[in-house]
């Protein structure tokens, strides 16, 4: 059933833009405590401020313009999201390891932030054409090719915050669109398995001390081509044929296919890791690491995550008042001004501001799927579909991982979080909800 | 190229949309719960994880109460000390440990090896360790610089026991040391003791841990997560302990130390008393210990020494035949018996023949025609086993039942010694016989009858109290910082010994003729009437043990001062222990004693004229006290 909200008329969904509002609101407020007594506090605060304004004018600009113009447009969408993305590899500064930043006057620029709607722009142009033929495993494969040079920029950058974050909003465009649950499937196998192995091998060899365990080793050895690798091979193809012929004994109407997909899969995924490990350049190799573990810290793993949650524990239901957290203020918390902004929100307004972001964030999915629900074309809605999945995967993984249920990862909560190329891209993202919205039905 | 576009476009799965939506709002339900769970129901777990977080406490422990002497003498006390302190949490890299350790070597004059090792130590232990303690001021000059620019070290203040006099009344005071399993489980639940807090591990210093224990101080620190200094929270003053005032005077005390070092062995006790309350002057045990070596020390090192300590206790917890200082007992059990008249003479000949064995005098020419004055004065073993035979065993085993022998004086110290009471009861209930040779045997203190110093100086005391048994106390009071009196001991009875007066008058009157002509001369005090009885045990193994037991007075009045003195192996009771107890003496009675010190002038009311100094001119040497 089609919601109602917002079927009256009207030219913008005022509930986005005041969610968004609070959103900021807030995390203004924790930003500016957290931050106050670092020395970057001066920086941090004006940047923030110069982002405020240009992230507002961006979103009236998507907000005018009739959004069915980037459809027409998409290829130049597309191209120039290439050339920014590519151009940050040439003109770029490195920071922390990563070439991801342009650098201007007063302030720095990520220009995977809005290259990544202009991606989701491209793919909900591409997602439309493609229409009822998206059944076929060539339509989710055709918007992964679509999608491939966003991928390659971000790992030369590289960008693992940004890779993790976009990965699944494509899946989910081509969910969205119609795409067979099983290649996605596939598909999601597939990027898990080969990001698995990198990943394994990093933790493997930042922490030596886990290859004690017979089976860790078996996996660290893994990474260079040898007897192991094929002893791999062998026994996934083993552990599908098992699963197969245990299926035909209890009867069950499984395909065999789904078991030679699955072992192709996990091999084929095993191979692309190890080709994207032996790939890895070095300073690709401890941006990883650093991502793993932001702010590695020798007190030990899981540091961080507790301190963090100490915050947020110790605010209780009110908080111990903006300005006046001891765990941020005084540096327990890590990134706490980006990551991990939500421990920030949770000790200084306690369990009323934690709920208040989620009740927020929630409002704000809830608004983004009733704009994709109205649009007037196949194009508006994968375009909200697209931004809808893009900050209910910030959501998830950023709630989830400061209380425990995903592991730790340098993605922060977009609105909240310090970044001004975030902010204005989020902006601009809900200004082409917006445009969707208020073009639902009628031609401007 | 819009027209072409229908209004409402069918839309390939809206329903899809939807699954993420319940996703989304699903996994918002999960958070929700854990955001309770974390922010509302372990809020109070998680608020006491930030405080700690974000304070440090640097505790300096109060100076521990003093342990005074009855004349105002500090025997224990504190004084400061700086120690330097390790905080392991806020760096880690096994390659700080050693940065850190070549820079402190040069300041702390230690190795660097050394340095590095009890870092790592702390480290993996994750406990903050004290490096060095007792700091030089220069060295704590040089720290405080340092600790700028290295994190995780500290200097902190800290009281730190001291025993001036050093090896002075051991056995009483106890020493400090740090707390074991047992302890911890006892004091931890106390409050204010941290893991290495040192408490007292015996003596008076474990005794009176609670009352002795100040409360701790501090300084609580707002520290940022690499433990900078953020901001002072609040400095708490400590709360020094209470001091505990004691009976023991100091210079009695010396004079019995001093006593016992000079003797033949260095091995023996001490034990004087006030007859008056029963309160004790001076309990001196050696060999004793220096308590200050406890104080200073690593772990190591304290776990060696403390196998060394010679916690055995001779005056409480030694048992030697009493000797002829038992025949005050069996004298006042032949005066009480009614069988003996104090005038009758009993011819010594320097042996007694019992029938089937020959028991010899101690004096083998014999002391001749002996009365009870006599026989007393000059410890003359037939007279004592004549007038046993006549007497009894039984009269004199109830005497010295009376006397408190074979029973704990209740002084307050751990195992006290009980030693025997021998006598035909005691042997009766062993279902065992009882023989002639044996009354011989209990008349002159030898046998199985056993007595610990204490329960000697208690006989002594009774003998110049005429019958109060003391039970010994030597904590006056415990005084707190603020003036109050937390606790006093007042004089406590365990018993009295009733005998006649003319019962005591004689005793009294012997054992005054034998310190003015018998074998207690070597205790002779000029100004003083001294009432003495000396004793030798055989013993065995060497040489024999020197007994003395003795009390004086000034004039009329009322004895001040009872002793019992015990040398080991000093060979003779006169030779070796009465020297000490008149030292001790002398100096119980420092006070009171006429100034005149020349012979001539000291006609007390004794019946001797005999001058004690010409006759034991080496003795005076050791009276600097």
């Amino acid at each position: 059933m089609l919601s109602r909200v917002g079927l009256k008329k009207g030219r913008m969904d005022w509930v986005i833009l005041a969610a968004a509002a609070g959103l900021l609101f807030i995390g203004t407020l924790a930003v500016f405590s957290s931050v106050g007594v670092l020395a970057s506090y001066e920086r941090i605060v004006r940047t923030h401020l110069i982002a405020i304004p240009v992230a507002l004018l961006f979103f009236s600009v998507a907000w005018s313009l009739n959004y069915q113009v980037y459809q027409d447009q998409w290829k130049f969408v597309y191209g120039i999201s290439l050339v920014f993305l590519a151009g940050v590899l040439f003109l770029g500064v490195v920071d922390k390891g990563a070439k991801s930043w342009y650098r201007l006057p007063f302030f720095s620029v990520q220009p995977s932030e809005l290259a990544r709607i202009g991606l989701i722009v491209a793919l909900a142009n591409y997602l439309d054409r493609r229409g009822s033929k998206m059944r076929e495993f060539g339509g989710a494969l055709g918007a992964l090719l679509l999608a491939f040079p966003f991928f390659l920029l971000l790992m030369k950058q590289p960008d693992f915050s940004a890779i993790l974050t976009t990965l699944p909003v494509v899946l989910a465009m081509i969910f969205c669109a119609g795409g067979g649950v099983a290649h996605i499937a596939i598909i999601t196998g597939y990027a898990a398995v080969s990001a698995l192995f990198p990943i394994l091998w990093t933790l493997l060899s930042m922490s030596p001390e886990l290859t004690q365990n017979p089976l860790l080793g078996f996996f660290a050895g893994l990474s260079s081509f040898g007897w192991d690798t094929l002893i791999f091979v062998a026994a996934v193809a083993g552990l599908a044929w098992a699963g197969w012929f245990l299926s035909v004994k209890l009867y069950s109407n499984i395909s065999g296919v789904f078991f030679t997909g699955a072992a192709l899969v996990v091999t084929l995924g095993f191979f692309s890791g190890m080709m994207v490990k032996n790939q890895m350049k070095e300073y690709q190799q401890k941006r990883l690491e650093v991502f793993l573990s932001p702010e590695s810290d020798p007190r030990g793993a899981g540091y961080n995550l507790i301190q963090a949650r100490i915050a947020m524990g110790s605010g209780g239901v009110f908080g111990k008042g903006v300005f006046s957290g001891t765990q941020s203020r005084l540096g327990f918390v890590p990134e706490r001004h980006t990551d991990f902004i939500l421990a920030v929100v949770g000790e200084e307004m306690g369990f009323m501001g934690t709920g208040l972001v989620m009740a927020l964030y929630l409002t704000l999915l809830y608004r983004l799927k009733s704009a994709a629900q109205l649009a007037r074309d196949r194009f508006g809605y994968l375009l909200c579909c697209g931004i809808f999945s893009l900050y209910m995967v910030y959501f998830l993984i950023n709630f989830g991982m400061l209380l425990g249920f995903a592991p730790v990862a340098g993605v922060p909560l977009p609105l909240v979080s310090y970044g001004g190329s975030n902010m204005v891209a989020t902006f601009f993202a809900l200004g082409l909800a917006e445009s969707v919205y208020s073009r639902r039905y009628a031609l401007v | 190229m819009l027209e072409a576009l229908p209004v409402r476009a069918p839309i390939a799965a809206p329903e899809r949309l939807e699954i993420l939506w319940t996703l989304a709002w699903a996994a918002g339900l999960l958070f929700l719960l854990r955001f309770v769970s974390i922010q509302v129901l372990q809020h109070a777990h998680y608020r006491e994880l930030a405080e700690k977080n974000r304070t440090q406490v640097i505790a300096q422990s109060a100076p521990r109460g003093r342990i005074i002497s009855a004349d105002g003498q500090l025997i224990a006390s504190s004084k400061p000390s700086f120690t330097l302190v390790y905080f392991p949490g806020s760096s880690a890299p096994p390659s700080y440990a050693e940065r850190l350790a070549s820079a402190l070597s040069g300041p702390l004059g230690m190795k660097q090896e050394d340095l590095k090792s009890s870092l790592r130590r702390a480290v993996t232990r994750e406990t903050p360790a004290r490096i060095a303690e007792n700091l030089s001021v220069s060295a704590m000059f040089a720290i405080s610089e340092l600790k700028n620019i290295y994190s995780g070290i500290d200097v902190i203040t800290e009281a730190r026991r001291h025993y001036p006099f050093g090896p002075y009344l051991s056995h009483l005071v106890g020493y400090m040391g740090k707390m074991d399993s047992r302890e911890w489980a006892r004091y931890g639940a106390l409050g204010g003791y941290s893991f290495d807090s040192r408490v007292g591990k015996a003596g008076l210093e474990k005794m009176y841990e609670k009352e002795l224990r100040g409360k701790s101080g501090g300084i609580f620190m707002e520290v940022d997560s690499r433990g900078r200094l953020s901001r002072i929270l609040e400095s708490r003053k400590w709360v020094p302990g209470a001091d505990i005032k004691l009976t023991v005077d100091s210079a009695v005390q010396s004079a019995a130390e001093e006593g016992l070092r000079r003797s033949l062995s260095g091995r023996g006790a001490v034990v004087a008393l006030d007859p008056r309350s029963g309160a004790i002057l001076a309990f001196a045990s050696s060999p004793g210990y220096d308590p200050n070596a406890f104080v200073s020390y690593s772990d190591e090192e304290f776990t060696g020494q403390a196998e060394k300590i010679p916690e055995f206790n001779i005056a409480a917890q030694g048992t030697y035949p009493p000797a002829s200082i038992f025949k005050i007992i069996s004298a006042a059990a032949f005066l009480e018996s009614g069988r003996i008249d104090p005038a009758e003479k009993v011819f010594c000949p320097g042996y007694y023949d019992a029938g089937s064995r020959v028991f010899k005098c101690w004096e083998k020419k014999g002391h001749g025609r002996m009365d009870f004055i006599d026989g007393l004065a000059n410890s003359c073993d037939v007279y004592y086993y004549v007038s046993g035979l006549r007497a009894g065993p039984l009269a004199i085993e109830k005497q010295a039942r009376a006397f408190g022998v074979g029973r704990p004086t209740g002084i307050r110290l751990p195992d006290e010694k009980a030693g025997n009471l021998f006598g035909p009861t005691r042997r009766a209930t062993r279902k065992s016989y009882w023989f002639v040779g044996d009354t011989l045997n209990l008349s002159i203190g030898q046998g199985e009858t056993l007595v610990t110093p204490v329960q000697m100086a208690v006989m002594a005391a009774a003998v110049a109290s005429r019958g109060v048994l003391w039970r010994p106390y030597y904590v006056d009071s415990v005084v707190s910082p603020d003036g109050k009196t937390l606790l006093s001991r007042s004089p406590e009875k365990n018993g009295e010994v009733r005998l006649r007066p003319e019962t005591w008058d004689l005793i009294w009157r012997s054992l005054k003729k034998t310190v003015d002509e018998g074998t207690g001369r070597p205790s002779l005090i000029r100004g003083a009437e001294v009432y003495g009885k000396t004793g030798t045990a055989q013993n065995p193994h060497g040489e024999d043990h020197a007994w003395f037991a003795a009390f004086a007075r000034i004039g009329e009045e009322a004895p001040r001062v009872a002793v019992a003195v015990l040398v080991e192996h000093g060979k003779s009771g006169s030779g070796s222990a009465g020297p000490i107890a008149r030292q001790v003496m002398e100096a119980a009675l420092r006070g009171v004693l006429p100034k005149n010190e020349t012979p001539a002038s000291a006609p007390s009311v004794g019946i001797s004229t005999r001058p004690a100094a010409g006759a034991f001119p080496d003795e005076k040497e050791g009276e600097e006290n």
